[in-house]
């Protein structure tokens, strides 16, 4: 299907979106589903995304889904805010060049590739798609310390010389955002590549352009917001972002409080803004909910607690007297009456590999069951499916379906 | 969402390729439609599915060169007749469709009204034909007083508008889906390529702020400073069936996969958990009935038998029955008892006859239904949306969900407290991560390669888990073809018995652990004894899981809401059963969606 509109500019209104990927360093939130469709606030940071090209006047959307895809579609179906969503399946995650290849079939003409997974503000995307002239491509350069993480970039005025993978810390400041806009010779030049070392990352298509005389790559400098959520913990800091900004999707009642008509706030209850309490969520008498506190659709939580600073994914009931901060909570747990997660800072062992100071209280995955009383130090992390016994003290690492008892 | 299509140039055809345009759109909608057809500026528009558009048609054959045409499908608030478009002028000079929403209608209509005007409907679209009209009894010529009227209107939109006296559809984008299709001596407009991919496969793709002028001799395209547009033809390939399916290989699963949407749908805002009430504002006034007789066919049946139940078990005294069989052998009604047609179309022609017979005979009729405006939802006392969103597979599978949960807040409501809901209220809530819990892990899959090819499939289950027992029949046999029978569990030794061999699964409903769990124990061990594999759809609370050879889980919920669950996993047990055997599942042999016909 080919729905692109084609302009007498070269504007880009068709965009690609990558979201095949589990971001295997968010597990172990990620194991029911993709890394976009993770809570950002109290929606898919996904859905944060197609906002962002939506408001950037893109009007087809073609999604890359590959890893657990049918928790996309059945989220987004065939449109979102009337705009037709195309599905491509990326069977093995091979890299971001082989994600975009299996939408070749998408769009017409020049076209604009984003990662489903970023939180970005619509204006890059339409910095990216003013800069799109003549060129092959064209990319969003933000400037930052993130250049380490991301792979910098050369820029020579507007023309990009040079893309650095990993380049040495405090070598370079601009780095690539990940917005593109693309003509359809990308394509072209990916399938002269080969997956390598199980990996065809869409930037060696992009050093090839660079490399080609025919060809041209340019970067449009912007500083507007731009977010990523790399650990389990970034959730919490990309929740305080977007409550800052009021990208809530519910209802202003109060200065920085958010609350969705469906949803019953005990008369008892205390909201502190920044806040926002989703579609049929409940807030019982007694609790007070925020600072920095999204409360995602049918969750509840229960008289007398305390939360601040945390993300609670749907479907999750908090019990009473709850002290939790900095924690993240997945979809579908039973929390008993008084836990304790008093928040960080934290040493948190991720894939052997130990980050520092870290604030998080902790991180609850999936549909994790926990008996009253039970304490969380700061942390910890538990894997999905898990049941805690009353009274437990929980540190460190546990594993998925784990059974703890004291 | 809505569907939009117009057509210039066809001359006579006119009226079938607006009316073939707006059945491809109908997955945008069929809650009403509706044509305006020139130079005549007919206007023919009707609530419900595009069926009963379709039958004015019929009856009134219209005639015109060219139109317009609007199909539109809403879960949530009542559509009423006034409020379908096309909507016109007060003379009827102008007809307009719009898809979209009209930010600053609010402001346009007070200084319309201001002037005189008078609104026949509560809709935005409605100040576009009256501006339309100003903009002509100012001296516009009618281009012009479509522009000035499109200058003005601030939103999302795509509209197409006709005006008396002018051979001519106008048309404009602005944040919602409008293209051009390129035929032979003529030009079509839609939403979307299906309207009109039969007739063309050229298309333009039209941007934000375009706008197009079509006559029966060709198209403009102009920006928003009236400037012609040069904008490329490009054709397109496209098949029309891969719409709306989101990348599924079927409705169906696609369908599966809804419920846990649906179900937030269905429960959202109609309880408070703070305390322990449930409300449905459409029926708060209906006082306790006597007695209740649920009406309905098919999958809608079975949940009929879920509802009657859990009334019985609330000291209601309650029944459901084929609806094929109440209109034709209608049994006796007291004062005071209520009807209640289950129909997820509302048009389906057994239940309509039933909730017929009944409103003949003087008692209150009552609609749980997935169709805002349909026949049964006009016709009975009273209606209650499942809001499970469109379902286009044949196969009932989110909307028999929904039903269920339905049917709880139906009795919740009916039935006088004081009761604690809490506990029911958390596992409805609960119900859309339950269901999606076991969409991430579901093992039914893996039984279709140990037990496809057998010579039956049995289901058994008892007292509300006999709806799914026959619910998982009737799923089964629906789209894989395949023998299969559902029964209540004591029944099995009283002669189904001797159907069971070593080569018959029996899949048995187990919930709970009280004594209708403890019977079905003995009933698999009847089976077993006979040789057949048993699987065991249960929740763990009782040792089901020990004694079957096979086990589908659900989740622990609370009794009511387990079979919401346990037949969740026979829904895509029978969907890999169809998929294995090739069988074309969104479209069954010899059976319909909504069956119209008694």
């Amino acid at each position: 299907m080919s729905n692109s509109p084609v302009s007498d500019d070269s504007r880009p209104s068709s965009a690609v979106v990558l979201a095949a990927g589990e971001g295997i360093r968010l597990r172990p939130l990620t194991a029911n589903r993709p890394k976009p469709m993770l809570p950002a606030g109290t929606r898919p940071i996904l859905e944060h995304v197609l906002n962002a090209l939506i408001d950037a006047g893109v009007d087809d959307i073609h999604l890359v889904v590959g890893y657990q895809a049918n928790r996309v579609r059945s989220y987004f179906d065939s449109t979102y805010r009337d705009v037709p969503i195309t599905y491509h399946t990326q069977a093995n995650q091979l890299g971001s060049g082989h994600a975009l290849l299996q939408a070749r079939d998408g769009p017409d003409g020049p076209f604009l590739l984003v990662n489903g997974d970023q939180i970005i503000d619509h204006r890059i995307v339409e910095a990216v798609s003013e800069a799109h002239g003549d060129g092959t491509a064209t990319l969003a350069v933000v400037e930052g310390p993130e250049a380490v993480d991301y792979g910098a970039v050369h820029l020579d005025g507007s023309e990009v010389t040079e893309l650095i993978e990993q380049p040495a810390s405090g070598e370079f400041r601009l780095f690539n955002a990940g917005v593109y806009a693309f003509t359809e010779q990308i394509f072209e030049t990916l399938e002269t590549l080969s997956v390598e070392r199980g990996e065809l990352p869409l930037t060696d298509a992009i050093q090839q352009l660079i490399a080609d005389d025919n060809h041209s790559v340019s970067g449009v400098r912007t500083d507007h917001f731009w977010m990523d959520a790399t650990h389990p913990w970034d959730l919490l800091s990309l929740s305080r972002e977007l409550l800052s900004r009021g990208w809530v999707d519910a209802p202003t009642v109060d200065t920085d409080i958010y609350v969705a008509e469906s949803a019953h706030v005990h008369p008892d209850a205390t909201l502190v803004g920044p806040v926002v309490v989703d579609s049929d969520a409940v807030i019982e008498a007694g609790a007070v909910v925020g600072p920095y506190a999204a409360i995602g659709a049918s969750t509840t939580v229960g008289s007398g607690s305390v939360v601040s600073d945390v993300v609670v994914d749907t479907d999750t009931v908090i019990g009473s007297n709850t002290t939790a901060i900095e924690l993240v909570a997945g979809q579908g747990c039973e929390i008993g009456a008084a836990l304790t997660a008093a928040g960080g800072p934290a040493d948190v062992v991720l894939d052997e590999q130990v980050y520092s100071n870290v604030d998080l209280g902790g991180v609850i995955a999936d549909r994790v069951d926990i008996g009253g009383g039970a304490t969380l130090e700061p942390g910890a992390l538990i894997g999905p499916g898990s049941t805690i016994g009353a009274g437990v003290i929980i540190r460190g690492h546990i594993n998925a379906g784990s059974e703890v008892v004291r | 969402m809505c569907g939009i299509v117009g057509c210039i140039g066809r001359g006579d055809g006119t009226v079938d390729v607006l009316m073939a345009g707006l059945r491809s759109l109908e997955y945008r909608g069929y809650d009403s439609a509706g044509i305006a057809l020139g130079p005549s500026m007919r206007v023919l528009r009707k609530s419900g599915e595009l069926d009963e558009l379709a039958e004015v048609v019929e009856t009134t054959e219209p005639t015109g060169t060219y139109g317009i045409g609007h199909t539109r499908w809403s879960t949530h608030g009542p559509p009423n007749d006034r409020n379908a478009h096309p909507h016109t002028d007060e003379t009827g000079r102008v007809a307009v469709v719009h898809n979209g929403i009209i930010e600053n209608y609010a402001e346009l209509k007070a200084e319309l009204q201001e002037g005189g005007v008078t609104f026949t409907s509560d809709t935005d679209t409605e100040v576009v034909p009256h501006l339309i009209a100003q903009a002509l009894d100012a001296g516009d010529d009618p281009e012009t007083a479509f522009h000035n009227t499109v200058d003005r209107l601030e939103g999302s939109y795509a509209i197409a508008a006709i005006i008396d006296g002018s051979e001519t559809i106008y048309a404009a984008r602005q944040g919602s889906p409008l293209v051009v299709g390129v035929g032979d001596d003529c030009t079509y407009l839609a939403s979307d390529v299906p309207a009109f991919v039969e007739h063309t496969r050229d298309v333009v793709f039209l941007e934000d702020g375009h706008r197009v002028i079509a006559t029966k001799t060709g198209y403009t395209i102009l920006d928003g400073d009236r400037e012609p547009v040069d904008v490329d033809v490009e054709t397109v390939s496209y098949t029309a069936e891969a719409t709306g399916k989101s990348g599924y290989d079927h409705y169906m699963l696609k369908e599966i996969h809804e419920q846990p949407t649906a179900l937030r749908q269905c429960f959202s805002g109609r309880s408070d958990a703070l305390a322990g009430t449930v409300t449905l504002e459409e029926i708060d006034e209906i006082p306790q009935p006597n007695a209740v007789q649920f009406v309905a066919c098919g999958t809608s049946y079975h949940a009929a038998l879920y509802g009657a139940a859990i009334l019985r078990e609330m000291g209601i005294p309650a029944e459901a029955y084929l609806a094929s069989e109440y209109a034709l052998s209608p049994p006796p009604l007291t004062l005071g008892t209520l009807v209640v047609g289950i129909t997820q179309s509302g048009e389906t022609a057994d239940t309509l006859a039933a909730l017929r017979d009944a409103k003949s005979r003087g008692v209150n009729t009552l609609a749980l239904t997935n169709t805002v405006n349909s026949t049964a939802a006009r016709e009975c006392d009273h209606a209650v949306y499942i809001r499970a969103g469109p379902e286009i597979g044949v196969a009932a599978t989110k909307t028999f969900s929904s039903q269920l949960v339905g049917c709880n807040l139906l009795a919740e409501e009916l039935v006088d407290g004081p009761r604690d809901l809490r506990p029911l209220i958390e596992s409805l809530r609960n119900l859309p991560d339950d269901v999606q819990s076991i969409l991430d892990s579901s093992a039914a899959e893996e039984l279709v390669e140990e037990y496809g090819g057998s010579d039956a499939y049995f289901f058994i289950g008892r007292g509300t888990n006999v709806a799914v027992a026959l619910e998982g029949a009737l799923k089964c046999k629906e789209i894989s073809y395949e023998h299969a029978e559902g029964f209540p569990a004591g029944e099995l030794k009283h002669g189904p018995l001797a159907l069971v061999t070593p080569d018959t699964p029996v899949f048995a409903v187990v919930t709970g652990d009280d004594e209708r769990a403890r019977k079905t124990l003995g009933n698999i061990k009847e089976v077993q004894a006979r040789g057949a594999p048993v699987i065991a759809v249960t929740d763990g609370k009782s040792n089901a899981a020990e004694i079957a050879d096979e086990t589908l889980m659900i989740p622990e919920t609370e009794e009511r809401a387990a079979p919401v669950l346990a037949n969740v996993q026979l829904q895509l047990f029978s969907y890999h059963l169809a998929d294995a055997l090739g069988r074309p599942i969104d479209k069954p042999r010899n059976l319909a969606k909504s069956v119209t016909v008694e």
